[in-house]
């Protein structure tokens, strides 16, 4: 009993952190329609760039602090240089672009900063929190609050002016541009929120497995959280991070031992197969509004 | 309101097809007028010229200018353009659907948060008072009559000199046309707002605009002030009543004439 409940709670945060990882994939996809492929890899250049700022002796705050600046101009720059030529192009080319710039992503930054994995502190002591007789990973209890937080930040926003305009652009491009919204600049920005979280999920995951490409991996944890929250759902993020987490913990925590491991890929896959089969729209995800 | 003039406008799609050929026309300050066509004459390609929302459809300006007042609009993105006052209310209403009501309007203000907001609003709800009641119900739940006062409401959020309609009486019933139409000319009449009115229904839009231009394959084969053209015989016979009755050899016949008129 106390096994599961163990493997429930580190699931479960590990699943927030998940979230976190998944939640610049719904907001480019609210905003601008298009799974965002290069999702992985910028949460790697994330964990890039905080490493990065720490080893030129700067604090963790304020390493986190220019990380979030360089990743926001980079998503503004996305949109500038390169999404904003594919106006009036169909959707695959713009998901081409984005499987493009994670190749591109996942071969140079490594390159540049070094391909070996690198240590990343957040100064969180290695020794588990202990509740009853539940031991809770003492990083993955940090990131699942972080997580917390910052996905209640971004849907608080969605409820301000500024969000409000993003949900209708994210509605209709030609009806938001008819009332002088500029989807370009709505894109950008929804790019540059989604660098600012792929700083926080890099951070944390840096934090918990080291800074090197395999971060990008996060790829496909955080497809099967959107595909089973709902590709354009904070909500859905939220949930479908915390169930992909805890199914992914449970199940490997009792077969992991009988067929020798590596089920929570299986796991996971499985997810995203099911989801699809049974619920395309996901969880939370929305169906276009049909009135007849 | 500053004057809208296009002058031998033409726009080609996909880099071949020639959807309009050199259109003129002008919309005067606090002028109401139509523009009438059939099915694919060129009347929404023609608003989204002066709109500016041709590029996501891969259509281009390649002839001709489109100037209000003394700012040439073809140089100005979409959102620049409705910044000087030009808005356009699609073909389809296309509100916001998974916005309740209120946050449609909300999202096309682009002022900051002051009380011009509230006052602006508050007449938009005066106008269409439903739009309150159904404040709090996603947009895209609302009947289609709602949803064409909600496009019109949000709109006129923007702060419009010229409003530019693209069939709002599509899909609704005549009487409530007759009340849109009633508030279109209101709002008209009591801001100076001007109007461009596009239509396929000739009698019930010549009996509230002053001036109205017909538009055929691309080219505007006919204009003039409203009760002229209701008493122009082939107005009466191709556009006010002649509806169901095709008659190609008098068609053609109207063509011919038309090439000797203009
Ligand atoms: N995106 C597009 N790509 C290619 N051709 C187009 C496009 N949009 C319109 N056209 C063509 O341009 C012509 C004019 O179309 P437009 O939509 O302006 O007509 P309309 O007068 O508004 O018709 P309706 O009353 O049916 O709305 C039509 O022949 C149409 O097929
Ligand atoms: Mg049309």
């Amino acid at each position: 009993m106390w096994y599961f409940l163990e493997l429930l709670a580190n699931g479960a945060l590990v699943g927030l952190m998940y979230s976190l990882a998944a939640l610049g994939f719904v907001l480019i996809y609210k905003s601008a329609g298009v799974p965002n492929l290069a999702q992985g890899t910028l949460v790697m250049a994330g964990a890039y760039a905080v490493w990065f700022f720490i080893s030129l002796g700067l604090p963790l705050w304020i390493a986190v602090l220019i990380g979030c600046v360089v990743l926001f101009v980079f998503g503004l720059l996305v949109e500038r240089l390169l999404l904003r030529h594919m106006v009036g192009q169909p959707v695959i080319m713009v998901v081409m672009l984005t499987l493009g710039l994670e190749i591109l992503l996942r071969g140079l930054v490594p390159g540049v900063l070094g391909a070996a994995p690198k240590p990343l502190s957040i100064g969180v002591g290695l020794s588990p929190v202990i509740i009853g007789d539940v031991f809770l990973n003492r990083a993955y209890l940090w990131g699942g609050v972080l997580a917390l937080v910052l996905i209640g930040l971004s849907l608080a926003f969605f409820r301000t002016r500024l969000g409000t305009k993003m949900r209708a652009v994210s509605d209709d491009h030609v009806a938001s541009w008819a009332v002088g919204l500029s989807v370009e600049r709505a894109i950008g920005l929804s790019w540059g929120i989604a660098g600012i979280a792929a700083v926080g999920a890099g951070t944390l995951w840096g934090s918990v497995q080291g800074v090197d490409w395999t971060l990008s991996g996060l790829l496909f944890p955080a497809i099967a959280v959107v595909i089973l929250g709902g590709l354009d759902s904070i909500p859905g993020v939220l949930v479908g991070g915390l169930l992909v987490g805890i199914l992914g913990s449970v199940i490997p925590g009792y077969l992991d031992s009988m067929v020798g491991g590596s089920t929570r890929e299986v796991v996971t896959s499985l997810i995203i197969l099911l989801t699809i089969l049974v619920r395309p729209y996901g969880i939370f995800g929305r169906e276009d509004i049909e009135r007849i | 309101m500053p004057k809208l003039t296009l002058e031998n406008v033409e726009v080609i799609y996909d880099k071949v097809f020639l959807a309009i050929k050199g259109v003129s026309l002008e919309v005067e300050e606090g002028g109401m007028v139509a523009l009438l066509g059939a099915n694919g004459a060129g009347k929404s390609t023609t608003l989204k010229a002066v709109s500016g929302l041709l590029g996501p459809e891969r259509g281009a300006v390649t002839r001709g200018t489109i100037r209000f007042g003394d700012d040439d609009l073809l140089r100005m993105g979409a959102p620049q353009r409705v910044a000087r006052g030009i808005v356009h209310v699609l073909e389809g209403r296309r509100v916001f659907d998974h916005l309740t009501p209120d946050e449609n309007l909300i999202a096309a203000w682009h002022g900051g948060r002051s009380g011009k907001f509230d006052e602006i609003r508050d007449r938009v709800y005066e106008y269409f008072p439903r739009l309150r009641e159904r404040g709090r119900s996603k947009a895209g739940y609302l009947s289609g009559g709602e949803q064409q006062m909600l496009a019109i409401g949000r709109a006129l959020m923007t702060q419009p000199k010229l409003i530019m309609l693209d069939e709002p009486s599509l899909g609704l019933s005549p009487l409530l046309v007759q009340d849109i139409f009633a508030i279109i000319r209101e709002i008209n009449r009591k801001d100076g707002l001007g109007v461009l009115l596009v239509e396929q229904n000739a009698a019930a839009t010549l009996d509230i605009v002053d001036s109205a231009y017909l538009i055929e394959n691309g080219q505007v084969v006919m204009s003039g002030r409203a009760a002229t053209l209701k008493e122009n015989p082939d107005v009466q016979e191709f556009y006010l009543g002649g509806a169901g009755r095709v008659d190609y050899h008098a068609v053609r016949h109207y063509r011919r004439r038309k090439r000797w008129l203009s």
